[in-house]
């Protein structure tokens, strides 16, 4: 299989792209347990209930296309995959919807758990929001899970291109923690902190280097210094590891594993 | 694109199920051919007031090994479906060759209402991420290798089925647990209430009085291996598959049905088939007016002059729309209707509407023996599914 990276995006509650990463995350945080990404502005009547996790997938998609010049119209229609990852950002869209059902079965007023909004609870909402946008109307895929689900979705993309069932991919990860602050600092030995808000996106088209799946044990170097940099991003971390292999020259020939809930992946292009 | 690589097929050796229409595969596959209602009212949790407190619910469950911690609802389907198929056929790769996929529309979200109650626990917290209970099957089985968990919505059962034969494709492992699961929930019959999505009539796919859908609660879970022509008993074959977006719509289907015909054309064309092979549809058919009339019409125009004289049916009339489960309980119909030589009858249907004009399986099982069959699926966010099953009789 082979496969090249053709662009990659990266937004993260520390700025856009790898030149916001800090050199130490956890430095940088300074003690905070999450660090967030603010909801983006984008125009449109659409996207006035749409939630920031939806907003943020297409923000991503987005800013792919804005920084690497390509136009909307080349990944329109049925010959680009869509594959999606998350292992939270659907946690803020529950929580909401759960507090208002209780506030509502407590009539008390102004709570919203309506019809209306109950669809975007779903994790396939976030990544429909993006095929709407981009008028994406190939292949299809939703992981959930953290940084061995993007490997894992990087993989089936891979395989997508070289099977001839789509001409390019995308590969989005989206992960908010602000709204599930509580939560996450009710199981803070469950993950590692900060807690770093992040959307990333990258797209694969066919070329030359070949691309092997495996299931290390260890860390690859790339892994250790896009958790350094960025903090806990759960399925964004790959995604973030590319760029800044890209960023450094080295897109060429990349180690890239993830972990999560104790199992690692890896995709070795060579 | 050119150059489209035709897939393998991989062998489905055996299912475990656990439905509201019985506590094993077999009391799913009887239910079925029998035209059991399994829609009662919901008892596990309240539902006074909501308009509706129907659905497919699963009244007894067997008690099963607590697995660490995580035993909530959604987990103890999962390996209710595992212990069920499991009896039927060992898994005996080894457990890093062994790979689980499971597809959900709702992974662990009560234990989020519980989370967020007062008293609420932080483990609770834990099993709200919605590939908990995927991990806690994993853990269950022994299983090392990937553990997957398809988020598209209620065409998750057909997009893990898939993904589990693409892992077998490309020799990541030897063995898959593939299917689909959700449990009903406060969350998600409260959701669906205010869509008014819910009927208080029965569940009628394709039929003109059709006015909504019901919830249902099931578990559903294949073995898959490479097809190596290898003995022992098999179910099938899945022969290929395909999902696509609609980019059209968050929580409708698209108008025009674009996104299930591309997969559903894709799928054939991945099992080197056309429409002409396929004998048994079972399709999707929630019974909401949308839904039902889209899919006649995408199947309809992907089949061509034959649609007339192709079998079709719909499960959620017996057990509801059991969500993440659905696809793979469909996939399980198209298998065992090949296996026993009977389609079951489409539950609800008895005035077919007019702009849903297939040949309907209505008011008794069909005595009729498909060879290919095609199994088609739709959820939230524009997500479609296609699966092409060859049954083990051929």
């Amino acid at each position: 299989m082979s496969v090249a990276l053709e662009a990659v995006s990266v937004l993260t509650g520390w700025g856009p792209g790898t030149d916001a990463l800090p050199a130490d995350a956890a430095q940088a945080a300074g003690g905070r347990a999450v660090i967030p990404l603010g909801r983006p502005a984008l125009d449109g009547d659409r996207f006035r209930r749409a939630t920031r996790e939806c907003l943020l997938g297409v923000a991503a998609v987005d800013a792919l296309l804005r920084e690497s010049g390509i136009d909307r119209d080349i990944i329109r229609g049925c010959s680009t995959a869509l594959l999606y990852v998350t292992a939270a950002a659907y946690g803020s869209s529950n929580q909401a919807f759960v507090v208002a059902e209780a506030l509502r079965q407590a009539r008390t007023t102004g709570a919203v758990s309506g019809g209306t909004y109950f669809p975007y609870t779903a994790p396939s909402t976030m990544a429909g929001e993006v095929a709407i946008e981009f008028e994406l109307t190939g292949p299809y895929g939703i992981l959930i899970g953290g940084a061995a689900a993007t490997i894992d979705a990087l993989w089936q993309a891979t395989r997508l291109i070289a099977d001839g069932r789509c001409e390019r991919a995308l590969v989005l990860a989206v992960e908010t923690f602000e709204e599930c602050a509580d939560l996450y600092s009710r199981g803070r030995w469950l993950v590692k902190r900060p807690l770093v808000e992040a959307a990333a996106c990258a797209l694969l088209v066919p070329g030359v280097r070949r691309v092997r799946y495996d299931a290390p044990r260890t860390p690859s170097a790339l892994e250790t210094l896009a958790r350094a940099r960025a903090g806990e991003t759960f399925a964004c971390g790959p995604l973030i590891a590319l760029a800044l292999a890209r960023a450094a020259g080295a897109a060429d020939s990349v180690a890239l594993t993830g972990e999560w809930r104790g199992r690692r992946a890896g995709l070795y292009w060579e | 694109m050119t150059s489209r690589r035709r897939a393998e097929p991989v062998t489905i050796v055996a299912a475990g199920a656990v439905t509201p229409l019985g506590a094993d595969l077999d009391g799913f596959w009887s239910g079925l051919v029998t035209g059991t209602d399994g829609i009662s009212m919901i008892e596990r949790f309240p539902v006074d007031d909501l308009r509706v407190g129907r659905g497919g619910e699963i009244k007894k469950l067997k008690p099963m090994p607590p697995v660490g911690r995580a035993g909530c609802r959604a987990t103890q389907l999962l390996l209710a479906a595992a212990q069920d198929l499991l009896a039927r056929a060992p898994l005996s790769a080894a457990p890093e060759r062994v790979a689980v996929v499971v597809g959900t529309a709702l992974g662990g979200v009560e234990q989020l209402e519980r989370a967020i109650a007062q008293k609420g626990r932080v483990r609770h917290a834990a099993r709200a991420f919605y590939d908990s209970p995927a991990h806690g099957l994993a853990r269950w089985l022994g299983a090392r290798g990937p553990v997957l968990t398809v988020g598209t919505a209620c065409a998750a059962g057909a997009t893990a089925l898939g993904t589990g034969a693409e892992l077998l494709h490309a020799g990541v492992v030897d063995a898959v647990i593939a299917g689909g699961y959700d449990g009903l929930c406060r969350f998600v019959m409260r959701g669906f209430d205010a869509l008014r999505s819910l009927t208080r009539e029965r569940i009628r796919p394709f039929d003109r009085r059709r006015s909504g859908l019901l919830l249902g609660e099931a578990a559903a879970l294949v073995l898959m291996t490479r097809d190596e022509g290898g003995g022992g008993p098999r179910l099938g074959r899945l022969l290929g598959h395909a999902s696509a977006s609609d980019g059209s719509h968050i929580s409708a289907p698209d108008p025009k049905g674009r996104g299930l015909e591309f997969a559903v054309r894709t799928a054939l064309d991945e099992a080197g088939l056309t429409a002409d092979s396929i004998e048994f549809v079972s399709a999707h058919g929630t019974g909401t007016p949308l839904n039902d009339r889209i899919e006649a019409e995408v199947l309809r125009r992907t089949l061509g002059q034959r649609t007339s004289r192709i079998p079709v049916n719909s499960i959620k009339g017996a057990l509801g729309h059991s969500m993440g489960a659905a696809a793979t309980l469909e996939a399980l119909t198209c298998l065992l209707a090949s296996r026993d030589g009977v389609v079951p009858h489409t539950v609800g249907l008895e005035e077919p509407d007019p702009v849903c004009d297939l040949d309907h399986v209505m008011g008794s099982p069909r005595a009729v023996r498909p060879h290919v069959s095609l199994s088609t699926s739709l959820g939230f966010g524009g997500c479609n599914a296609a699966l092409v099953l060859e049954g083990a009789s051929a």
